[in-house]
């Protein structure tokens, strides 16, 4: 079944007419959501209303290596902008920001664990355990 | 920036014991991001600013608040702008967190004495909800209680004729903030409610205490694609300490007005501070925009308000601002009351993810000295004039 998933997945991904620079945002594929918008994804990450369409508290990661691309993709924002803007909401303590992965693998292994989890990968590296719910065109 | 000037700012940060110890400290420390982020329960974290400011007047002393009570006088000063923050968090689990953060920075006891800012408990019933109880920056207007971070903003400082005459660094009471998703944006909501104490330096001769029973407020915000919009209220009820006697001598009459005025205008017992603020921030711009009114029951009336734009080019942020200040005090004659007017330019050079190089000019217009001079001349204190301020800064998080 997994590999039928993968398959599919793939053909979806395929169909959709996807380039291989695009970040594809995952979750855990047993919690119900199907999709995400940019604005939900926006709010989550940047830590203004971490609300999951589904009612619980969202869990952000970063994927470390892919974090520039990400933020240029979702508020055409560098990461020393990003930085900026985190340092104004840490040091008022209005809340922190996503939990830092430094590998694909980190994140497959903490949205597999977590219902909660949100995050994101290359969409060329996408796996059958998790669901896609948005994709970021570049 | 000449040698010499070098020389002067490095002998002035000398003195800046604490400051120092604390940056030998973090020598060592990885890039903030790795620091602060990891998935421990505990995390530590800080910020600071390494300024110095060069002021061309010799009649008047430059000063970045109202706490404040000497300031940077002709020639070079690291004084004003210079401090460090340190922060530590302590995450119970998804729901509770406390978090306590310090400050060393030039204040209203003569020195860089570190003071606890921040120390709360915060309680997340669900995604909509925030409640804070401790000790909680005022938040009685955009920026208010982040204006001490300067890796967070464009500006090497936050517009002084703005940010420079708050009064209150933090309030021991609670807040609570409701988000919901609304239109296309997102809106929220925070009341705050608590007590404080301030002090600030109205002239050379004269220091007030306020003592703040209560103060409460609240503001609400719209963000929707790259707007945010907020609208503040907040109210105290107060009671003000006089320290310090006129020494300015008799022969100068404006001083001794100023003392007697000043003096006078502070004393009430209510203010109320209204406050509309935004910022737009498409692409490579940054624009601000803020307005704020306080009135005191006794008909003083605080007016101040400032406009920037800068324009981001890779790791290179040139920004223009001005800045505006007018106050008027029943006693005071029209036209005779505290006001100035800033344009100020200035570049932010991101140096890395956590460091940025700052320099700014401002072309200070003094129409009617006061507040936030010290150390003023007789012929200045007649009828102010003009001041140019360049400044050199570096800000980090770690």
């Amino acid at each position: 079944m997994p590999r039928i998933h993968y398959l599919v997945i793939t053909a979806l991904l395929l169909h959709t007419g996807l380039a291989q620079a695009d970040i594809a945002m995952v979750t855990n594929a047993d919690n119900g959501i199907d999709q995400l918008s940019q604005s939900d994804a926006l709010n989550i990450f940047m830590g203004r209303y971490r609300k999951l369409p589904n009612g619980a508290l969202a869990l952000p990661i970063d994927l470390v290596p892919l974090k520039a691309r990400f933020y240029h993709a979702l508020v055409n924002k560098d990461l020393a902008e990003i930085n900026s803007y985190w340092a104004r909401l840490v040091f008022s303590g209005q809340g922190s920001p996503p939990q830092q992965a430094d590998s694909a693998a980190e994140v497959i292994n903490l949205v597999v664990h977590n219902p909660s989890a949100l995050s994101y990968v290359d969409a060329a590296r996408v796996t059958p355990e998790m669901r896609v719910v948005l994709v970021l065109h570049e | 920036m000449s040698n010499s000037a070098w020389v002067v700012g490095a002998r002035a940060m000398i003195s800046l014991r604490y400051l120092m110890i604390c940056l030998l400290a973090l020598l060592p420390a990885s890039a903030w991001a790795q620091t602060w982020l990891d998935s421990d329960r505990l995390t530590f974290s800080g910020f600071g600013t390494l300024g110095v400011v060069h002021n061309n007047s010799d009649e008047a002393d430059f000063v970045s608040d109202l706490g404040q009570p000497k300031g940077a006088g002709e020639g070079w000063s690291a004084r004003v702008d210079t401090l460090l923050g340190a922060q530590a968090r302590l995450k119970l689990n998804e729901q509770f967190d406390i978090m306590a953060q310090g400050i060393s920075r030039y204040h209203y006891t003569g020195n860089f004495r570190p003071e606890l800012s921040w120390a709360f408990v915060r309680y997340i019933p669900a995604p909509d909800w925030q409640l804070r109880a401790g000790r909680l920056g005022l938040d009685s207007y955009l920026l208010s209680d982040s204006r001490h971070v300067g890796y967070a903003y464009p500006w090497l400082r936050p517009p002084v004729d703005h940010f420079g005459i708050l009064q209150l660094d933090y309030i021991e009471g609670v807040d609570a903030t409701y988000r919901r998703p609304l239109g296309d944006g997102l809106a929220w909501a925070k009341l705050f409610v608590g007590r404080s104490k301030s002090h600030v330096v109205l002239t050379d001769d004269l220091s007030a205490e306020i003592d703040i029973d209560h103060v409460y407020g609240g503001h609400l915000n719209y963000a929707t694609g790259s707007w945010q919009f907020r609208v503040s209220y907040t109210k105290s009820d107060s009671e003000t300490n006089f320290s310090g006697d006129y020494t300015g001598g008799v022969d100068n009459v404006y001083a001794l007005l100023t003392y007697q005025l000043i003096k006078q205008a502070f004393v009430y017992r209510s203010m109320q501070l209204y406050s509309l603020g935004m910022i737009y921030e498409p692409g490579a711009w940054q624009l601000q925009a803020m307005r704020n009114q306080s009135e005191t029951d006794e008909n003083g009336i605080i007016d101040s308000g400032f406009a920037s734009a800068g324009y981001r080019v890779g790791p290179t942020t040139p920004y223009v601002m001005f800045s505006r200040v007018w106050t008027s005090f029943p006693g005071i004659p029209a036209g005779q009351s505290f006001e100035q007017q800033t344009w100020s330019l200035g570049l932010r050079y991101d140096v890395a993810s956590n460091l940025a190089l700052k320099t700014q000019v401002d072309r200070v217009h003094v129409h009617k000295p006061g507040l936030l001079w010290r150390d003023t001349g007789a012929d200045w204190d007649s009828g102010g004039g003009h001041v140019t301020l360049v400044s050199f800064g570096l800000d980090f998080v770690f």
